[in-house]
This record gives structure tokens, sequence and C-alpha cells, in this order.
């Protein structure tokens, strides 16, 4: 590829960025600016979206971002990752423990009953795929009952928000592999270029920040039929893990926030062990901040897939971990199609050449020799 | 150094201070701080600062540790004096980007935790940020209570369909 520099276009890129602004605004004096937390709040599916292809838990940063970039998922999410490039990192947390999340939604597929029970928790999944009318008229006041009527009806009982992981009892029935006692330092992959073959920690960090729709897509491959990974959803669990730093003084494992996480265990075909140990079910395992269930079921799935590609070799595109980690970054990809709209005029000159050297070849060839045209006239 | 060791039973542990104290009003947690910041000499043992934390989480397949991503995390860790005379040691670490507030948090966590006086604002600005989080958790055990629901009913009847 090859570039050329732009001069004298300074005044059309702020008029770019003006005409950006003035289509945000357009509503003019009968528009209201949308407040961050409104997109937070009211968008936090979106909102989700960007923390975790941003790969930053900052929700209001991501609103911004959303706002900033007129609701498109990839610029914010480039936003939200140039505003990370800008910070120290100051620490790296302990490992945290997902156990401890606070649930607002916990569903199995796998078993009708689970320890502590299911909860549906906020979801579309059950709900008519039908226009809310009603929405496009909506008044203030209406809209500002809503969450107050619905949290009067306090339960009866405290309700636990913590519970016990559904893979936890499949292990302790020895259905599944143990858990590896030893760690190794994972994979950063803000930092290490991936060079395969990768830690199985650089595709699950490639993952988590990876865009929704890519992830979808190839773990959709693998669902449809270039696969074999035939998933069942053990748990299914949103919730805020609580994130525990060590007190400065006392050391003392403190909680210093909580982050809104999306997580999925899936089981799938069980496989004999190669040294003749018992068969268990295998696992795939998909997270991501925010709320974002496609995305962790489709982790998950693809986990598993790479698992199997990994040990195996890839027998199909879901397997292989340099197709799936290497085209499932949104701002990667974004960048990629995007630099297509850069000036390419040197490079279009060259083929624009090559193009007509060779027709007018290619016309010559075709073009009858004297001895074929003296026959002719014959 | 004087350590107060009366018994704060009363309280939540230490542990849960900077979250009740971050879920606090920010305003009066920032005010009560610096009236603490003209009553004693505040030392910064560690240079307050924020940025970034990379989360490393363990999965739930195979035990296996990996980033999820980062998250901002503010710090600070103080010492107040007073007359010259080293009074007590406070520390923070919150999800937030706001150095100053890990600051404030710091002192409020110094000034409780060896009962100084004004102990009893802090004591105060504490239980607001314990009600506000007992709120919110009041709000999602509504989530999960109303939308508890028993799949083992499906199955008997016949039109039950299992995929």
């Amino acid at each position: 590829m090859g570039y050329v520099a732009i001069k004298g276009g300074a005044d059309a890129i702020n008029g770019a960025e003006r005409a950006m602004e003035i289509l945000r605004t357009a509503e003019g004096e009968q528009g209201e600016p949308l407040t961050l937390s409104a997109i937070e709040h009211q968008l936090r599916l979106l909102t989700s979206r960007v923390v975790s292809e941003g790969g930053l838990y900052h929700p209001k940063l991501a609103a911004l971002a959303i706002k900033q970039a007129q609701g498109d998922t990839l610029e914010a999410a480039f936003a939200l990752r140039a505003y990370r490039s800008t910070k120290p990192r100051l620490l790296e947390t302990p490992p945290q423990d997902t156990r401890k999340m606070r649930l607002i939604r916990r569903i199995s597929s796998a078993f009708k009953d689970i320890p502590g029970g299911q909860m549906l928790g906020p979801t579309f999944d059950y709900a008519l795929r039908l226009m809310r009318l009603d929405l496009a008229t909506e008044r203030p006041e209406d809209f500002r009952k809503i969450a107050g009527s619905f949290l009067a009806r306090s339960p009866n009982a405290p309700v636990a928000d913590s519970f016990p992981k559904v893979v936890d009892t499949l292990r302790a029935e020895g259905l599944l592999p143990p858990l590896h006692s030893r760690q190794c330092d994972p994979f950063d992959v803000t930092r290490e270029p991936l060079v395969f073959p990768v830690p199985r920690s650089a595709a699950l960090a490639t993952m988590a920040r990876a865009e929704t729709g890519s992830l979808l897509a190839i773990a959709y491959s693998s669902m449809r039929g270039y696969g074999d990974i035939h998933p069942t959803i053990a748990e299914l669990r949103v919730g805020y893990l609580p994130i525990e730093l060590p007190h400065p003084v006392t050391g003392e494992m403190t909680e210093a926030g909580e982050v809104l996480v999306t997580e999925c265990e899936v089981v799938a075909m069980y496989e004999a062990d190669s040294a003749g140990k018992r068969p268990t079910f295998t696992l795939g395992y998909g997270a991501c901040f925010g709320h974002n269930e496609v995305k962790a079921i489709s982790m998950a799935i693809l986990d598993r897939s790479l698992q199997k590609g990994m040990a195996d070799g890839p027998a199909n595109p879901s397997e292989d971990p340099e197709f799936v980690l290497l085209h499932v970054d949104g701002v990667d990809a974004m960048g990629f199609a995007s630099h297509y709209k850069m000036p390419h005029y040197v490079t279009f000159q060259s083929d624009m050449d090559r193009l007509r050297t060779t027709q007018k070849a290619h016309d010559q060839a075709l073009e009858p020799s004297p001895h074929q045209t003296e026959r002719a006239a014959q | 150094m004087p350590q107060n060791t009366h018994a704060l039973d009363s309280l939540p542990p230490r542990s849960q201070w900077a979250r009740f104290l971050h879920a606090a009003n920010v305003i009066e947690c920032l005010a009560l701080a610096e009236s603490f910041n003209k009553q004693f000499q505040v030392e910064d043992i560690q240079r307050p600062e924020s940025g970034l934390a990379l989360l490393r989480n363990r999965d739930g397949a195979r035990g296996e540790d990996y980033f999820l991503g980062e998250i901002p995390v503010a710090r600070a860790h103080i010492r107040l004096f007073l007359n010259g005379e080293a009074m007590a040691e406070g520390g923070a670490q919150i999800l937030d980007d706001r150095t100053p507030l890990a600051r404030a948090i710091a002192i409020l966590d110094a000034v409780l935790a060896n009962r100084l006086p004004g102990h009893e604002q802090v004591t105060q600005l504490l239980n607001q940020g314990q009600q506000h989080i007992e709120q919110q958790q009041a709000q999602r055990q509504v989530l999960l209570s109303s939308t508890l629901v028993d799949f083992s009913l499906l199955g008997n009847d016949e039109d039950d369909h299992n995929d």
C-alpha cells in the first residue's frame, strides 16, 4: 500500500468535523443534548458493548464516547482505547473470584434445578419482539414512576445475591476435569503482540475485548456446522464482581468497587483422556465487561473450539487460533476497513498503468499478423 | 506511632470502609477530609495517583488466570501528624479516576481507624454510603426475587418440548 501526503486539506477537515457537529445538533432549538447519565442507563446495553470492546470498564467515559461517536460502537471503543493508552498502569489486581459476583441474572439450560435457583433477571429472552409504540410518546412523569413502583415490590425475606457455580457441582460429581492448580503469568494483549502459538490466556483476553458481531459470526459458523462443539449452557450469569485490592495500610483485601460482568460456561462434548483417564465433559468459558450475553456465549463456544484446535489441530475456521484471534478485534478491523477511504492515488495510478500495459499487450496479441491479413485477403 | 486499639465492633469491617465512603456524597467527603487536613498535618507516604489496573480473573472452565480488561484506579496512602507526632496511617484504593477523592478517603480511613477527634463525622458519612449501597442491593434483590423461575414445571404437560 502507498499513501500520499495531503496538502491544503486542513480547512476541509475542520469543515468535516463541523459538519458532524451540525448533524449531531440538527434538532436545533427543539433539541436537548444527551446527558451521559441517560446514555449510561437508558442505553445500558450499548454502553456495555463499548466498555467491553474498549477493554476499559469506565461506563461514564463509554457514555461520553458513544455521544462523541454519535452511536458508532466501533468509533466509541476506539476512543476509549485511545483514552486508556494515555493513562499509567498502576497495578495488576490479584485474581478475582467470580463466585462472589452479586448477581442480577442467572440461568442454566443444562439443569432445571440449580442450587440457589434460576433468576431470569433483566432479559428480552421471553419478550415479544414487537414494537412498543407507547415508548414513542413516553412522558417524563411516567418514565420516572416506573423504577419507583417496581422497587416497591421488595421481597419479604432477604434474597441471596451470590451463588455457587453449576460447574462446581458437576466437577464435584467427577463429570468435569479438575481445575488447574498451577498458574502461569497471563498474557497481556495490550502490551504484547500475538505471535502464534499463543497461550489460552491470550485467547481469552483477546476475545474479552473483541467485537461482539465478529465473535458471534465465527461462533455461529461453529453452531451451524463448521464445528463440533454442541454446547449446552451450564450457567449464564450477569452481575457485579467486587474488585478486591490490598489495603495500603493493613494489606487486608478490601473492596475497591465493583464491575458489571457477564459470564458463561458451556458444557461441550465429552472426551476420553489420551492417558486413559475417565472421560469427562469439556468446557468453554466466556466473560466480558458489561451486560452482553451474546458475546459471553459466543466467546465460550469459541474458547472450547480453540482448545480443541490447539490440542488436535484446527479442523475448521473456528478452531484455528490465528484465524479467530486476528479477526475479532473491532478496532483493528475497523481501522483496516476505514483506511481504504484514505487517498491511495499513487498505488491506484500504478494499478492503472499496469492495466493499460496489459491491455495493450492483449490487444496487440489479438491483432492479425501481416501474414494472416494477406491470407485472409486471398 | 501511637495506634488506637479501641474496639470498632459497631462499625463495618475496615475492608468495607472505602466502598462505603466511595458511595457517600463526594462533596461532603472532600469537605470533611479538608477539615482534617487543617486539623492535622497530612503526609503522603505514597504519592496519590490515578491510572489503570489490569483486572486478573480466573476462568471457570479450567481455573486459568487471564486478563478481563482494565479498570480505573485511584489510590492514596497517608500519615497524619498532630503537633509533629505521628498519629495514624490511612489508605484507599478505589475504582475511580479522581485522585483527590482517593486521598480524602485515605484521610477519613486514618481518622476512623484510630478514633481520632472528629471520627463521629466519618461514621456518619460511612453510614450514608452504606445506606446508599443497601438501597442498591434492595433494587437488585427485587430484580432477582421477582424473576425467580421454576423450570421444573416444564415437561409436565404434553405440549412442553425440550429442545
